[in-house]
């Protein structure tokens, strides 16, 4: 604990500047979310659910990919059984997050752990999985997953009560900040042949599974792509 | 029978982000599930933004009118050249709201 000060205001200072440090970080993505979460409300309202209801799905659920496409399977009358399968299948990726952030949260509180469980999505992981276990900070991943969450929260808001008015996702570009900043996350961290690798196999078969409208293209391509880099890697003798 | 609906799915996407933070799980993530694991962020988060940037109104899109590919291509020189993610993430995407 070299970083560790005598006089507890400022720990207090420090927690809050990794929170707002956290919250920036994310910004862009935070905003890049807003017309999702417009469309996510608006389906809700959409499928049938009340203005609550509606705004509960964005409160609890909180997964973009699950609750449009779940949305769209209540509406369209789908059994609770397809419903929940399709769920699983589209949060299995998570599992993987999960997996892979284990040794940086595991050993926190139960409280911290189940709050960063709960906020764990793609974006909280991108802006703190490079990060190493020295290096992880809860103030900073809550800050990050916090703010995240607000914004999802207001931006369902606003489709709850927009309504109808569904938003072209694609007018405003803002997915775009999506891809900037992963890849200002992602190519840093290659500094390895095996890693290299890996973010190539991930981009071809991404966007091939992607072309060919296969589902599951995320997960499908991310294990392939982690697996030719381990065995690259392992062949290679390379140092971890 | 809605609130059933809500909360099971919550309860889904919870568990699936929640399983492996949990130290009692009874499994320990040996050095090779850990080095493999190493990969998942490059894997998944270049998973996600490739098809933003290459997969564009339906088909793929290499060409020099991508607006998409051409910021893209920026974004990257950035962030091998300054390693700075914010501002990569702004500069890039300044680039690509003058282009498009």
């Amino acid at each position: 604990m070299s970083d560790r000060t005598p006089n507890p205001p400022s720990s207090q200072s420090r927690r809050l500047y990794q929170m707002t440090r956290g919250a920036l970080i994310i910004l862009p993505l935070s905003i890049a979310v807003v017309p999702w979460g417009i469309l996510a409300g608006s389906l809700a309202v959409e499928a049938g659910l009340f203005d609550f209801q509606a705004q509960a799905v964005s409160a609890l659920v909180f997964a973009g990919s699950v609750q449009l496409v779940g949305m769209g399977l209540i509406k369209a009358g789908a059994t609770l059984s397809t419903l929940l399968l399709t769920t699983l299948f589209l949060t299995s990726r998570h599992l993987l997050y999960s997996a892979t952030m284990r040794t940086r949260i595991s050993h926190l509180p139960l409280h911290q752990r189940l709050l960063l469980g709960f906020l764990l999505t793609d974006e909280l992981f991108a802006v703190s999985s490079h990060q190493t276990r020295k290096e992880f900070d809860f103030w900073y991943a809550f800050g990050a997953g916090f703010s995240f969450y607000l914004v999802w929260q207001l931006a369902s808001l606003s489709g709850i009560v927009l309504g109808q008015s569904i938003p072209d996702l694609d007018q405003y570009g803002l997915d775009f900040a999506v891809a900037a900043t992963f890849i200002a996350i992602v190519l840093p961290s290659v500094k390895k042949l095996s890693v290299l690798v890996t973010v190539i196999i991930a981009l071809l078969l991404s966007v091939l599974f992607s072309v060919q409208g296969i589902e599951g293209g995320i997960i499908l391509s991310s294990l392939i792509a982690m697996t030719i880099g381990y065995a690259i890697s392992i062949v290679r003798k390379e140092p971890l | 029978m809605i609130w059933t609906t809500l909360i099971l799915m919550a309860a889904i996407v919870f568990i699936s982000r929640y399983l492996f933070l949990e130290p009692r799980l009874p499994i320990r993530l040996g050095p090779r599930v850990l080095h493999f694991l190493h990969y998942t962020g490059p894997a998944a988060l270049t998973a996600i933004w490739a098809p933003i940037v290459f997969h564009r109104e339906g088909s793929l899109d290499l060409g020099l009118d991508n607006p998409y590919l051409i910021a893209a291509v920026f974004a990257a020189l950035l962030a091998i050249t300054t390693r700075n993610v914010l501002l990569t993430t702004l500069l890039s995407m300044a680039l690509f709201f003058i282009i498009r």
